[in-house]
């Protein structure tokens, strides 16, 4: 047997995060006992319609979340519990919807900080239906063998040392919820275990107290022993003691008083749990607690550590007098199955990864870049060309290269709103398209006509240069294997309207004292095509693709420099779209050769 | 609890309408000139000065003057503001008019496991507490307001006859109205006086105890709680109070000049057990501390290097019962990270550290607190087989 929570005990978590977590802890017990989880639903409004996978064994159970009390237990009228776990300034609504539903005959709320006088509210309230709340504050309730509501017992290891998943002949009433697994592994350890233990809740005016709950105790015929963990302040103590002493009980009391110390402390000191009001010398003290107690018959040791002797004694005594036989403990007990996580810690397992890498990790405190924290980059001066260096090469460039780097980005970043790519952009923000989509919109147009070319560039002229190729072989290797040069040729410059980038980068490069056999070997290209045809100019992917193959940049990487860069100009164009708050376009008619059929009759269908 | 000085807890009781003496708080001298030019009553009443301080016995410290008049109230002010008093510095002080009368009374509010009760009497100051029979009480159940009658019949009990029993009465109404509406704890008012100018009730004192934890639904509380014994928090308590107020669980510190015993357990509940059992050894508290609730390990380690700062101290009690989710392994390493810090920085010097603990992780928790033996630390660490406080005889009995 136990109180307030049996094998019936169906529940409702009211609550979001800490109410799934507590459903978890609940199904780790329900795996212990081996009984089926006995939460029902959850009420969360801003959830309602969801549901919550609470973990069963190595399964999910998924968990309807709703939106009251009232859905909640029409979809599920064995519903006869309440777990309350929303915040303070909300829980007293929570508790009085609870209370209010015919369904729910216990409501145990678990919020810590609710006012007093909502506590209060919602005890009356209780009394008056005839039903019982707990807490606020409290840690739960747990039945041995039966049910758990909340997390009270602790971790799943914990609930099997403490012999939780069998029944035992002690209660346990505590205000402190730290202490309530103390009691309970004390209780096993030095006894059978117990039957029911019970986190009234820390605060100042709980919504039971110690004398509605041993009341239940003495009428629990399982129930042999009852230990109360006391604490400082209130009068709950006192009135157990009354209840205890009135007339001759069937359960032994065991009481353990806290507060001692306050009468060699510094006045008004406030201790722990806002219910341990400062020190009274009278009613409320821990030595007018524990003379109480001592005088109602009850067993009080001095300290707490004196608690576990004093439950063996009355345990032995019990088993003497034969009101309890001794226990027989299960052969076996369910395992709780380890997580991936667990096992491979354990070295139980080897899982064979799914993807690799071997550029960055951002498991520590920060992303590291090929090994390099990305802040000690930053505060050593590295720039982003550095970044780029690392992600896609795997290197730190020198100072020297990353000024290439850097140029290259600036004299790519954009240009115009007439090539390809940006005029895709212009045309996804026109119509309504969002940042993201629209610059991607501008990136798929990158290709051999736009931008593309860099990566065959670099491919074709690094041949030529590994091959020791002349001009003119490579000219012929490049009409019968590949087409047109990659990289050689422009849409609007020409010799005579030389590309000024071009100019530039080439200019700058050789200003270095660096080898470029790649580039200059693109300029003796051009000095050849650009005879045959005026246009057919080193442009300004040739010359990119040329410069980044002499720097070291793999051939697989240079079309991701034009896809970097230019996406600062295709974000630019969207955000300028938009700040201009662009109109949808459509062509003009005149901008499109309509080569389509003249109008004619539809012909019958056959 | 959260305990409010005079002026906040005068200006919340002004707003149910209990009449109060004019009265404010002022931070200087010339302030308080200035609020004298601009406000008549200052010049036409004689006028009382107090340290507005959460400070016991300021009338023997001489922070209390009275009869005084403006002139005299700002020379008061001045000699107040800036005086040292144990660990408090008077930064502000009260003025308030000064109200003629020959009869003193009592009344007080107080929250009851059901409910809250009114206390009245016909004697008042300190004249009531030799006289505490005469107090008379009227019991109420939450979510119940006393009638008109109800409080009619206390004020009769009382004592209180003719004119009296309406005016005291009334006033009673307004203490509760006060006490409901404020989400208050405490409210006493002592003296309650009969102003001879227009025969009115009127609250001399306000002592003020709220709930802190209603504060959500008060937007209007926007002073600061003052500390409730009798001091002001120190700056090392109040450093723990700006951490606890930023984390998920809790962590709290109070430091107890003198004491020789350091306390770090974990939990509301175990941590008063650790501290009795210190006290019935005959060991001397150097503080109170607790964390719980499974804080950051960054929390627990700015307390544990309040804790480890304590001056005199020869042990730390690191205690504990088997937590429920508090995890044990993340908790005690910002224990460890605390007093590896504390030990760089030179204290720690024959120190010992007492462990016991139990919870989720506890294994690993334990060896690390153990493997800080090979860092020099003199360490003692116990798990959940030795009972829970048995760490304090250990450490009040262990000598050198």
């Amino acid at each position: 047997m136990s109180i307030l929570a049996n094998k019936d005990t169906r529940v409702v978590i009211q609550g979001g995060a800490a109410g799934v977590n507590a459903a978890r802890r609940m199904a780790e017990f329900c795996y212990l006992i081996k009984k089926p989880l006995n939460v029902e639903a959850f009420v969360y409004p801003p959830d309602a319609g969801k549901s919550n996978e609470i973990p069963y064994g190595s399964g999910l159970i998924a968990i309807p979340v709703y939106k009251t009390i009232a859905e909640a237990t029409k979809h599920h009228p064995q519903i006869n519990t309440s777990l309350v776990y929303i915040g303070a300034d909300r829980a007293m609504k929570g508790g009085m919807e609870a209370l209010d539903d015919a369904h729910i005959k216990v409501v145990s709320m678990i919020t810590e900080g609710v006012p007093e006088k909502d506590a209060k509210l919602l005890g009356a309230h209780a009394r008056k239906l005839g039903k019982v709340f707990n807490g606020p504050s409290s840690i739960g309730i747990i039945s041995a063998g039966a049910c758990r509501l909340g997390v009270i017992g602790g971790a799943f290891d914990n609930l099997v040392l403490s012999k939780l998943y069998r029944e035992g002949s002690f209660g346990v009433i505590t205000k402190s919820g730290g202490l309530s697994n103390e009691i309970i592994w004390i209780c096993s350890q030095f006894a059978d275990g117990i039957t029911t233990a019970i986190g009234i809740g820390g605060d100042a005016y709980p919504g039971t107290d110690y004398v509605s709950y041993l009341e239940m105790f003495e009428q629990d015929p399982q129930t042999k022993a009852v230990v109360i963990v006391g604490e400082m302040g209130g009068d709950l103590e006192e009135r157990a003691a009354e209840w205890y002493g009135a007339k001759k009980r069937r359960v032994k009391l065991i009481a353990v008083v806290s507060g001692f110390c306050q009468e060699s402390l510094p006045k008004g000191m406030k201790f722990g749990h806002a219910g341990a009001k400062e020190g009274m010398k009278g009613e409320g003290s821990a030595r007018s607690k524990s003379d109480a107690l001592k005088k109602a018959g009850a067993l009080v040791p001095a300290t707490f550590g004196a608690l576990g002797p004093a439950i063996k004694e009355t345990y032995q005594d019990l088993l003497k007098s034969g009101h309890v036989k001794e226990v027989i403990e299960p052969a076996t007990l369910p395992k709780l199955p380890k997580s991936v996580e667990e096992a491979m810690k354990a070295d139980e397992v080897m899982v064979a990864p799914l993807i690799r890498t071997t550029i960055s990790d951002d498991r520590g405190d920060e992303p590291c870049y090929d090994g390099y924290p990305a802040s000690e980059l930053i505060n050593k001066g590295y720039e982003i060309p550095h970044v780029i260096g690392l992600l896609w090469d795997k290197r730190l460039i020198s100072k020297q290269e990353a000024e290439i780097v850097k140029r290259i980005m600036m004299l790519s970043a954009d240009h115009g709103p007439c090539v390809s790519g940006a005029y895709a952009t212009i045309l996804a923000a026109c119509a309504g398209i969002g940042l993201s989509q629209s610059v991607a919109a501008g990136m798929i147009m990158i290709g051999p006509r736009f931008g593309g070319a860099v990566t065959d560039a670099g491919r074709y002229f690094k041949h030529a240069v590994d091959n020791k190729m002349s001009v003119d072989e490579f000219l012929a290797y490049m009409k019968k294997n590949v087409g047109p040069v990659p990289g050689i040729g422009h849409r609007v410059k020409s010799l005579r309207n030389p590309d000024k980038r071009v100019k530039e980068l080439v200019g700058y490069v050789k200003s270095l004292n660096i080898k470029t056999p790649c580039l200059d070997f693109a300029l003796e290209v051009e000095k050849i095509t650009s005879v045959k045809k005026d246009n057919l100019i080193l442009n300004v992917d040739g010359t990119m693709a040329a410069v980044l193959v002499d720097i070291g940049f793999p051939i697989d990487s240079l079309n991701g420099f034009f896809i970097l860069s230019r996406t600062i100009g295709l974000i630019g164009h969207w955000v300028d779209q938009k700040r201009q708050d662009s109109r949808l376009i459509r062509l003009f008619d005149y901008l499109v050769n309509y080569a389509a059929p003249k109008r004619r009759e539809v012909p019958p269908l056959k | 609890m959260a305990k409010v000085l005079e002026g906040p807890g005068m200006g919340l009781m002004k707003k149910w309408g209990i009449h109060v003496p004019n009265y404010a708080v002022v931070t200087s001298a010339e302030e308080l000139a200035k609020l004298g030019q601009a406000n008549d009553w200052f010049k036409q009443s004689k006028l009382v000065a107090k340290a507005h301080e959460a400070l016991g016995s300021r009338f023997k410290l001489g922070l209390v003057k009275i009869d005084l008049d403006l002139k005299g109230a700002e020379v008061a002010t001045k000699a107040m503001i800036g005086r040292q008093v144990g660990s408090i510095t008077v930064s502000q002080v009260i003025v308030s008019e000064m109200i003629p009368h020959k009869e003193e009374y009592y009344c007080a509010v107080k929250s009851t496991r059901d409910g809250s009760e009114i206390l009245v009497a016909n004697c008042g100051g300190i004249e009531v507490e030799s006289n505490w029979e005469r107090v008379k009480r009227l019991t109420l159940e939450v979510g119940q307001a006393p009638t008109a009658g109800d409080l009619e019949k206390l004020a009769k009990e009382a004592g209180f006859t003719g004119v009296l029993v309406k005016k005291m009465a009334e006033f009673a109404g307004k203490m509760f109205a006060c006490f409901d509406n404020e989400d208050a704890q405490y409210l006493e008012v002592n003296p309650v006086v009969l102003r001879e100018s227009d025969g009115e009730l009127v609250a001399l004192d306000a002592v003020t105890l709220l709930d802190g934890d209603a504060k959500f639904r008060h937007p209007d509380w926007n002073f600061p709680f003052a500390a409730e014994f009798g001091r002001a928090y120190t700056k090392q308590e109040l450093e723990v109070m700006a951490v606890d107020s930023k984390i998920k669980g809790s962590v709290k510190f109070i430091e107890i000049p003198g004491g020789d015993t350091a306390m770090l357990p974990a939990g509301g509940g175990a941590s008063v057990y650790y501290s009795d059992a210190v006290v019935a050894r005959g060991g001397k508290l150097a503080n109170y501390a607790e964390y719980s609730g499974d804080p950051p390990d960054w929390a627990v380690e700015v307390l544990t290097e309040k804790v480890c700062s304590l001056p005199g101290i020869k042990n730390i009690i690191v205690g504990g019962a088997i937590a429920n989710f508090t995890d044990v392994k993340k908790t005690f390493g910002g224990i460890i990270n605390g007093f590896r810090k504390a030990k760089s920085d030179g204290k720690l010097k024959g120190v010992k550290i007492w462990v016991r603990r139990g919870g989720p992780r506890e294994k690993e928790g334990l060896d690390a607190m153990r493997a800080l033996t090979d860092e020099g630390f003199d360490i003692h660490v116990f798990d959940r087989n030795t009972p829970l406080t048995d760490i304090v005889d250990k450490a009040v009995q262990s000598k050198g």
